[in-house]
């Protein structure tokens, strides 16, 4: 049960501040979620994040990021929503 | 449980940090606990002696220095970004708690929440 | 395990300079299909650019202003503007174009426009808030 742990959103790209603010900010029992600009860490192998990470598929593919994130779980909008029903806690960066 | 709004942008060159700040009163105005985070680049805020007339801005200090007023619970600010931005305690607003660890401020509010 | 939750969402990010009201608009509709309820949708900062009946698109791109009209219509979901940021911003109802004698009025129905009142009152009433910020 994922009750007492933080649902992070990024859509941010690494370059932005906020960006290596969430990543600082996760805790192992995390759940971390790439959307938007967010997915591309994944390019570059510049993602290093300690806790449970997804990817938004619709933003991986729009960037053509699939070879890039392969090895990262993939989730759709209503996976995303699944993920917001069981997190309590969830901060959007 | 308290709401803590977060502001990482630097007064002046953004908005967001005052979209922020009424956000902050909001709350307080309708009795809900909350508190302020300044993070990153929106440590700046805290900076006494602004004096913005000549950007034409109402004055960002003067704005927070309202917050223990409206009941806001707390001012917080990240102490490596204080140190990078070279604020110290003689150069910032007063009644500021530093912490070191970001992630157990995000931790002890119910919501944390960006106004952009 | 939760079954049926009601969201309040809040966009933040505009239209043609962030993905916000797209990415918030498909979670909205996943939020439906899977059985929940969106209590409100507001309108925060730059987002209020989502509410405006003058947005013009060349008519071969998406429309998210009009998308969001619709699909607020379709299922009677509430949305408000904030006042200040809105007014800041140019986006304007007929109560605020009487009030300020201004030339025009450009709120898209059913956007309306109110405080950060029914903010606090969505996210403290509401079982998750979640924000689509621009980038």
């Amino acid at each position: 049960m994922t009750s007492n742990s933080t649902l992070h959103i990024l859509n941010k790209a690494p370059e932005h501040p906020r960006y290596q603010a969430c990543i600082n900010a996760l805790a192992p029992s995390d759940t971390l979620v790439l959307i938007e600009n967010g997915v591309l860490s994944a390019a570059g192998n510049q993602l290093h994040a300690p806790c449970t990470l997804y990817a938004l598929k619709a933003d991986i593919d729009a960037r053509a990021l699939e070879a890039a994130c392969e090895n990262l779980n993939t989730i759709d909008y209503d996976e995303l929503v699944q993920l917001t029903a069981t997190h309590p806690k969830i901060i959007s960066w | 449980m308290s709401t803590l709004i977060v502001i990482d942008q630097a007064p002046y060159g953004f908005w967001t940090g005052r979209e922020a700040l009424d956000m902050a009163f909001s709350l307080a105005a309708f009795d809900q606990p909350a508190a302020m985070l300044f993070t990153g680049a929106g440590v700046n805020w805290l900076r006494k002696g602004q004096r913005p007339d000549g950007v034409g801005q109402k004055s960002a200090e003067k704005n927070l220095s309202a917050a223990p007023l409206f009941g806001i619970e707390a001012l917080i600010a990240d102490e490596h970004a204080c140190q990078q931005y070279g604020l110290t305690e003689s150069t910032m607003l007063p009644g500021v708690e530093l912490v070191s660890n970001i992630r157990d401020v995000l931790g002890d509010h119910k919501h944390v929440v960006f106004a952009g | 395990m939760p079954n049926s939750l009601t969201f309040t969402l809040v966009i933040t990010g505009a239209p043609w300079t962030s993905q916000a009201p797209q990415t918030a608009l498909m979670f909205a509709t996943a939020a439906l299909s899977a059985g929940h309820s969106i209590d409100r949708v507001f309108l925060y900062g730059d987002g209020v650019h989502l509410a405006s009946s003058l947005s013009t698109p060349p008519s071969d791109e998406a429309h998210w202003p009009q998308q969001w009209s619709v699909f607020l219509k379709k299922h009677d979901i509430p949305a408000t503007a904030c006042i200040a940021s809105a007014l800041r911003r140019g986006l304007i109802d007929k109560t605020e174009q009487a009030r300020y004698e201004l030339p025009a009025e450009n709120l898209l129905a059913p956007f309306e426009i109110a405080g950060l009142g029914e903010w606090v009152e969505g996210s403290q009433a509401a079982d998750r808030t979640i924000y689509f910020h621009g980038n």
